[in-house]
């Protein structure tokens, strides 16, 4: 934004660089979410509310992920393990010990940041392709975990999940605002974006200070960044179980919105969508992270919504009936592969770095090219 | 350079265009403040105001069923029944002459959580839910639809249905089955001393089942000397060869099977190639006609056995199979006899007699629905299913009949299956408790 005859939109101090709301753009587009945010569920059908629910937990997740991959470049496919020990650590504090939201949803993130923490270790010792395969376990390993503590999860069963969600004189669970009913899935959408909101400036927070210079220097080159002294104990472990925090948080969250969890869903192939989310929404970036949540919890609905109205050639269960050799599902994970290859191929930054050149086009009209 | 650009831009300008097709995509949705209904008090004679599924004119039910995926063999033809019967009711004009039903249908894929996000996005649009398949469905959403005062046919025989205010269970349960398929082994074919054994899913429904058999083993003094379970999704049959290696070691000469039929197939073709050869008993989901019209068609007609309830097919002497029969000849011509048309075409006669009920009494709403559920006396499927002693939940009386059949790969009009009992209710099952 630039007036006649001002300085050209440079970044001339430490302190100015590091903003949080560096230009009236940038604070519009914020008013501009909270409006969405406050007005949500009017706004919004129930259907895209409660995707909108999922694209937040999501969102926390895919931001803790982003923490340990994108800025600490600690690749790991073992999310899917701590969104599952939020889940459950919601049953056990939140259901079976009954305590109040504002102390079940924190402990359920320390109970990953312990998890995390754990793993952490690993990362000291292998690095790359090597941690991936350990992290891999991890989920394989959360998986035989989960369907055999069945007093907790429930086994092959599931367990319904339904902790206390009043926060003072709100009750997330459905209450009357200003004379309109809301179910769950509506107060949960606030609840759910209004963690997002804390999560998402937790980690800007993170980044932008002396924690996110180190993990990044973890990043770029570990050896070097020990020699100057950073000590790689302290990120690596540390970046793990902020992550994992974050992501038993949106286990969690996720549990409640459901309402039922079952131990099949902590699978690879949560862990992939997450990891899907990162690289495609742009891996070095917060608000990448964000993209990729939302895009790739739209992404299923969508296709869904266009089979029901479109028959498409080879797939079954679509418009078209039963006929087809492969079923929406398998298209639905097919397009996660292919979204996740393409952008590596065709725009490794993912889909942050295109709305920055964006972003960079409209700035240096009309001398953009 | 130039070509890096057009790539790009290429992902770019697809990724907009989806974004902006799915911000198009269901915007059109109603909108989810709930709405009271407001009931006339009166009954007979009055019009139903409206209610969620119900605008005046049509009926909307949901239907949540695996259209896809190793269950879809139980969910399509199911679901099909649900339809020729709702085919039937809109060709007199509807409920109570006035008011066609329409079936909104979301496939499940037999998986829990995604049954519930179905259930979730349907629940604001419908009067009730006219089928909702699988035992751990039906589990996972129990709470769902008691906070949300709903009511749902479960497409499920789980004795646990009985005792649930918002569920319409029909038919014989799977515990029942159980009892009266070990009180045909042990007390009929007189087998007390053989080695009996248990195979299962591991979930709800195989948990059903199970049930069944240890309540039979303690009133008929018997032991279960091996219990398998093994995961709805294993549909090869190298999974299961750890599972005839237990049964075939514990020297199992009976098994009971509680599964689904591209699990349970799977389990009969490994256990036809390691050669071991029990006498099989299957609850009714084990069953499909593909299963005859296999190779593993000799092995079943000499080894395999099915439990359950409902009249044979095409024995127009039975005025509900008679009904059905001309039903499918107006509407669905081509479809050809399966248990589980039958299972569903009862369950829509079911959900027909609540939603009489609740037009009669003057409300569609989800009150109105509860109210029509404890007011009806008997369930009646014209024989097709046995009646079904109904009233408040804790008054119920389900059916305790059963019957045995074995499988004849030479009548595919019968559907492969030939009776080898009368339908029957033994002592012990008589005596269950609900």
């Amino acid at each position: 934004m630039r007036t006649r005859g001002a300085a050209p939109d440079l970044v001339t101090d430490y302190a100015q660089d590091l903003r949080l709301v560096p230009n009236g753009w940038t604070a519009a587009g914020l008013l501009l979410l909270a409006a969405i945010f406050v007005t949500g569920p009017n706004l919004f059908s129930g259907f895209w509310v409660v995707v909108l629910g999922y694209a937040g937990v999501a969102t926390i997740g895919a931001v803790g992920l982003n923490l340990l991959t994108g800025f600490t470049g600690q690749v790991s496919l073992g999310h899917a393990f701590f969104l599952g020990i939020g889940a459950y650590a919601a049953v056990q504090f939140g259901m079976n010990w009954g305590l109040p939201l504002f102390l079940w949803l924190p402990l359920c993130g320390v109970m990953g940041a312990i998890a995390g923490a754990v793993i952490g270790p690993f990362a000291l010792r292998l690095r790359g392709q090597y941690l991936v395969i350990v992290t891999l376990g991890l989920v394989f390993l959360g998986e035989h975990v989960f369907k055999e503590w069945r007093s907790l999860t429930g086994g092959g069963t599931g367990t319904a999940v339904r902790p206390p969600l009043t926060l003072g004189p709100l009750d997330f669970s459905g209450m009357e605002l200003f004379g309109t009913a809301y179910n769950r899935q509506q107060m949960l959408f606030w609840l759910i974006w209004a963690v997002a909101a804390i999560g998402i400036l937790g980690a800007k927070n993170i980044v932008r200070t002396r924690p996110g210079r180190a993990m990044q220097a973890v990043r770029d080159r570990d050896l070097a960044a020990e020699v100057i002294g950073i000590s790689l104990t302290r990120y690596k472990v540390g970046a793990f179980a902020i992550s994992s925090a974050y992501g038993a948080v949106a286990g969690a969250l996720y549990g409640a919105l459901q309402g039922f969890v079952s131990p099949t869903e902590w699978n690879l192939f949560l862990a992939i969508q997450y990891v899907a989310m990162i690289i495609i929404g742009g891996m070095g970036t917060v608000f990448g992270a964000v993209l990729g949540a939302l895009m790739l919890t739209a992404l299923p609905r969508l296709i869904e919504d266009v089979s029901r109205r479109v028959d498409m050639p080879f797939v079954s269960g679509d418009k078209g009936g039963p006929e087809g050799f492969v079923t929406i599902f398998s298209v639905q994970r097919a397009m996660f592969g292919a979204l996740i290859v393409g952008f590596l191929l065709f725009e490794p930054r993912g889909l942050a770095a295109i709305w920055l050149r964006f972003k960079a086009y409209l700035k240096t009209w009309p001398f953009s090219y | 350079m130039q070509t890096k650009r057009w790539r790009r831009t290429l992902v770019a300008s697809m990724l907009a265009m989806a974004l902006v097709a799915s911000a198009c995509g269901d915007d059109g949705e109603t909108d989810t403040t709930t709405t009271d209904t407001t009931t006339d008090g009166t009954d007979g004679g009055s019009e139903p105001a409206t209610a969620p599924g119900f605008d005046g004119e049509t009926i909307r039910l949901g239907v949540i069923t695996p259209t896809t995926g190793p269950v879809a063999v139980i969910g399509n033809p199911l679901t099909a029944g649900n339809q020729v019967r709702v085919d039937a009711i809109n060709a007199a004009g509807g409920i109570a002459g006035k008011y066609p039903i329409e079936l909104a249908v979301e496939d499940s894929a037999y998986d829990a959580p995604t049954a519930v996000q179905k259930y979730t996005s349907l629940k604001e649009d419908v009067v009730l839910f006219a089928q909702l398949l699988g035992t751990p469905i039906v589990s996972a959403l129990l709470g769902e639809l008691e906070t949300d005062n709903i009511v749902a046919q479960p497409a499920s025989l789980d004795s646990f249905w009985v005792r649930e205010d918002n569920l319409i269970p029909v038919g014989g349960p799977y515990q029942i089955q159980a009892v009266n398929a070990m009180d045909w082994w042990v007390n009929q074919e007189g087998n007390a001393d053989s080695v009996i054994c248990f195979a299962g899913q591991d979930d709800p429904y195989g948990e059903a089942g199970f049930e069944g058999m240890e309540y039979a083993a303690e009133q008929m003094g018997f032991e279960i000397a091996a219990d398998v379970r093994f995961a709805a999704t294993d549909t090869a049959a190298e999974a299961h060869a750890p599972n005839v290696q237990r049964l075939a070691g514990a020297g199992c000469e009976f098994v009971f099977l509680t599964g689904t039929p591209s699990n349970s197939g799977a389990l009969l073709g490994a256990s036809a190639g390691g050669g071991f050869t029990p006498t099989w008993v299957g609850q009714s989901p084990t069953w499909v006609n593909a299963l005859a019209e296999s190779p593993l068609a000799p092995y079943l007609a000499a080894y395999y056995h099915v439990m359950t309830d409902g009249a044979e097919w095409g024995d127009a002497s039975i005025p509900g199979m008679a009904q059905m029969l001309d039903d499918i000849a107006a509407h669905r011509p081509d479809q050809t006899p399966d248990i589980y048309f039958v299972f569903g075409y009862a369950a829509m006669m079911a959900v027909e007699q609540v939603l009489e009920e609740a037009v009669a009494l003057g409300d569609l709403g989800r009150d109105g629905i509860a109210n029509a559920m404890s007011s009806i006396e008997t369930m009646e499927f014209g024989d097709l299913f046995s009646d079904y002693g109904w009233g408040p939940a804790a008054d119920r009386v389900p059916p305790r009949v059963s019957r045995v059949f074995g499988i004849d790969p030479e009548a595919p009009e019968a559907g492969y299956f030939t009776p080898l009992t009368e339908p029957f209710a033994s002592d012990v099952a008589t005596a269950y408790e609900f």
